[in-house]
């Protein structure tokens, strides 16, 4: 029952924070989150495969969320919306409040159902469920009007870095400050290949292929130098370097090299400084034509794809001998070369395919946005995509994605509009002082590294933590005789 | 008769700057228990090191079944079927024994024998069955150096290197980690044994090394040692 109610509280927390923050009809939005976050982590209904006490479990999980999310809703249309400027309407309000009932009471039900099926079958149902939601999604959102996708399409970006980076910190236990440099080489990687700034001109399913096989040639080039380094001077090193990287690109503007008093190369713009490389070219399809800017949902989809290819990928990489073999890494280098495992071309290895990760990251987002500068890959990148996988669970890729998805839309949407809603409550208020104070921008950081203090301190094995760390003690009863 | 399978000759290896072993020669035949023995500092770890690569030796030559392997990294000794069982244990505490067993099979690609082998395992080890899906760093002493024997042996060796087996356990348990050495050694398997307890060591063992400060300075059948005047005195206690 305990537990219940946690999940319950949990969903509808979310659902809450959502419909407040966001107002309109996200708070439709609000009730499915609530009610997929809910399902999730609501605890099986004994015994298995019995639909009729699913049912009625969903049922009573839903009641206490759907209540959050709805007190959202109000309190938003009723409280706050007035006062920063938008007046109440009765007629949206009710079909908010409607429409959360109806997408996350269904939701939630239909989870629980699923969660009470044998785990085969279980896990068949949750990929069915969150691909509907996740094909679905562009559509509901322009429905709902909410604008969302143009923040969307960058979270997906940062969540596959992160799944890059969980090989490298999570199952190697090579920790990485560094990383957001491989984005930065991919991005320019494919960049220089497909854009007027060399005149090549290839095509964007070219250009993502050269992007990341140039990220892993430079993973392998990082890789070497720390072969023998661990803990605090591998840390120390992949900071420089991903310090490194922005500086040398900000800095290849003007390239001159003589030989023998030979000029080779005579001011030559290699990466194009602080202006970066712009325009680049967009990927084209059949039928869709180029991708346009202006229409997100082929980019949602393209990332989506990449997204799913890596994860596949990675997911049988982690089963395979070189996974183990990282998971002996991480857990004792000396014993796992006792074992016979060759602890230099693993690590290299899993530097050069956590860098091929982010390389393909890099080529999609330079696309996307179509243009690249050296200032979009700094430090805090290589910061925010570590808090991402310590948040979610070290070597999870559940979790990864849960923490990405967490720390990005707070990031980028939640944080914002938090900080709109608050200052023209200010405004609204009349105190003058408070009108400067920029809560996304100014708070970002210190939220950022509260979360990391603050999951070392509770749950430093994340929020999913890894399978292996949460396997526990054998099912069958054993007797332990007496020594 | 005897067939040498390891052969150290002269072996000279350095930490740094430190002269560590000063010229150990010593063999190593087919089927054989061999100790080596010698106090804290003797340089009886540093042997194994050397021996299965973890460091290379300046100077000297090490052969294994005629091949030389004293420049090979460690993961190919390894594969030659020359395993160990680190000191300190140096299991997987985070892996469960069954992962633990599993990773000493890294080397090998089948699941058949990986099967009969697993079972020879928990027929040597009881305990490591009962315990098989516990995670390593939560085993009791005696259990984990019983799972790093384990986890050896699990890849398939010719020669097997034990370091210290009975460092920190009890004295019920040293007796029955001895005796599974001899199991494991009567299916076949030869056994280099570095060992503080000369007395348990000289027990099992065919023939026996004594170190001293990088240099051998005695050797000859462990019977002999045993009643031989200055291991008596300096190791086994015996005034």
């Amino acid at each position: 029952m305990n537990t219940r109610i946690r999940s319950s509280l949990i969903g509808g927390l979310f659902g809450f924070a959502i419909a407040l923050i966001s107002g309109g009809f996200a708070g439709i939005l609000a009730g499915l989150v609530a009610g997929l976050i809910n399902g999730f982590s609501v605890p099986q209904a004994e015994p298995l495969n019995n639909r009729a006490g699913a049912v009625r479990q969903g049922l009573v999980a839903s009641l206490i969320a759907s209540v959050l999310t709805i007190l959202g809703i109000v309190i938003r249309s009723v409280l706050i919306d007035p006062v920063i400027g938008t007046p109440l309407n009765i007629t949206s309000l009710l079909i908010s409040i409607i429409g959360a009932l109806i997408l996350g009471i269904p939701v939630c039900v239909i989870m629980c159902v699923i969660r009470t099926e044998p785990p085969a079958r279980e896990r068949i149902g949750l990929a069915i469920v969150i691909g509907i939601v996740l094909v679905t999604y562009p559509w509901l959102d322009q429905f709902l009007n909410l604008r969302f996708m143009n923040e969307v399409i960058p979270v997906l970006v940062f969540i596959l870095m992160a799944l890059g980076l969980n090989i490298v910190v999570g199952y190697a236990g090579l920790l990485d400050l560094g990383y957001a440099a491989f984005f930065a080489i991919g991005a320019y990687a494919a960049g220089m290949v497909s854009s007027p700034h060399f005149g090549i001109s290839w095509s964007f399913w070219l250009a993502i292929w050269v992007a990341a096989a140039v990220a892993a040639l430079f993973g392998l080039i990082l890789g070497s130098p720390t072969l023998p380094l661990r803990g605090d001077y591998l840390a120390i090193v992949t900071l420089g370097f991903g310090e490194i990287v922005p500086i040398a690109i900000k800095n290849l503007d003007k390239v001159t090299i003589n030989i023998w008093n030979y000029p080779l190369l005579v001011d030559f713009d290699f990466t194009g400084g602080t202006k970066g490389i712009n325009p680049i070219n967009r990927p084209w399809l059949p039928v869709i034509g180029e991708f346009s800017p202006s229409t997100p949902i082929p980019w949602y989809f393209l990332i989506l794809g990449i997204m799913l290819i890596s994860i596949f990928f990675i997911s049988r990489l982690r089963n395979s001998r070189l996974g183990r073999a990282w998971t002996a890494l991480r857990e004792d280098e000396l014993a796992a070369g006792a074992m016979g495992i060759n602890t230099v071309n693993v690590k290299l290895l899993a530097f050069a395919i956590g860098a091929t990760v982010s390389g393909l990251a890099g080529a999609f987002y330079g696309s996307y946005i179509s243009a690249i500068f050296p200032e979009s890959f700094r430090f805090d990148v290589s910061v925010m995509l570590l808090c991402m996988v310590i948040l979610g669970g070290l070597g999870n890729m559940s979790g990864v994605i849960l923490g990405g998805i967490i720390i990005q839309f707070a990031d980028r949407l939640f944080l914002p509009q938090f900080s709109t809603v608050v200052q023209k409550l200010i405004v609204a208020s009349g105190n003058e002082s408070l009108r400067e104070v920029n809560f996304a921008s100014d708070f970002r950081l210190l939220l950022f590294g509260l979360t990391l203090v603050l999951m070392m301190i509770l749950r430093p094995q994340g929020l999913v933590p890894s399978g292996r760390a949460a396997r526990v003690m054998p099912p069958v009863k054993v007797e332990v005789p007496h020594d | 008769m005897a067939t040498p399978i390891l052969a150290l000759q002269d072996v000279h290896t350095y930490y740094g700057n430190i002269h560590a072993l000063k010229g150990i020669s010593l063999t190593v035949n087919a089927g054989e228990i061999v100790t080596l023995i010698g106090s804290n500092g003797a340089g009886k770890s540093t042997t194994l090191r050397t021996i299965s690569g973890i460091i290379n030796p300046r100077q000297g030559q090490i052969s294994f079944n005629d091949t030389r392997i004293d420049r090979m990294p460690a993961h190919e000794i390894v594969r030659l079927g020359v395993l160990q069982s680190p000191e300190g244990r140096r299991i997987f505490p985070r892996l469960t024994v069954l992962e633990n067993l599993e990773m000493g099979a890294f080397t090998r690609n089948d699941a058949v024998t990986m099967k009969e082998d697993l079972e020879r395992v928990y027929t040597l080890f009881p305990r490591l069955r009962e315990r098989i899906s516990q995670k390593g760093g939560t085993l009791s002493g005696g259990e984990q150096q019983m799972l790093a024997i384990g986890r050896a042996l699990m890849g398939r060796p010719t020669l097997l290197l034990l370091d210290e087996p009975s460092m920190g356990l009890a004295p019920v348990l040293v007796e029955q980690i001895f005796q599974i050495i001899q199991d494991i050694n009567k299916q076949g398997t030869t056994i280099l044994l570095v060992e503080q307890n000369a007395l348990m060591a000289l027990a099992v063992a065919h023939r026996g090394y004594v170190l001293q400060t990088g240099q051998i300075v005695l050797s000859d059948t462990a019977q002999a040692l045993q009643t031989n005047e200055t291991v008596q005195k300096a190791y086994l206690g015996v005034e």
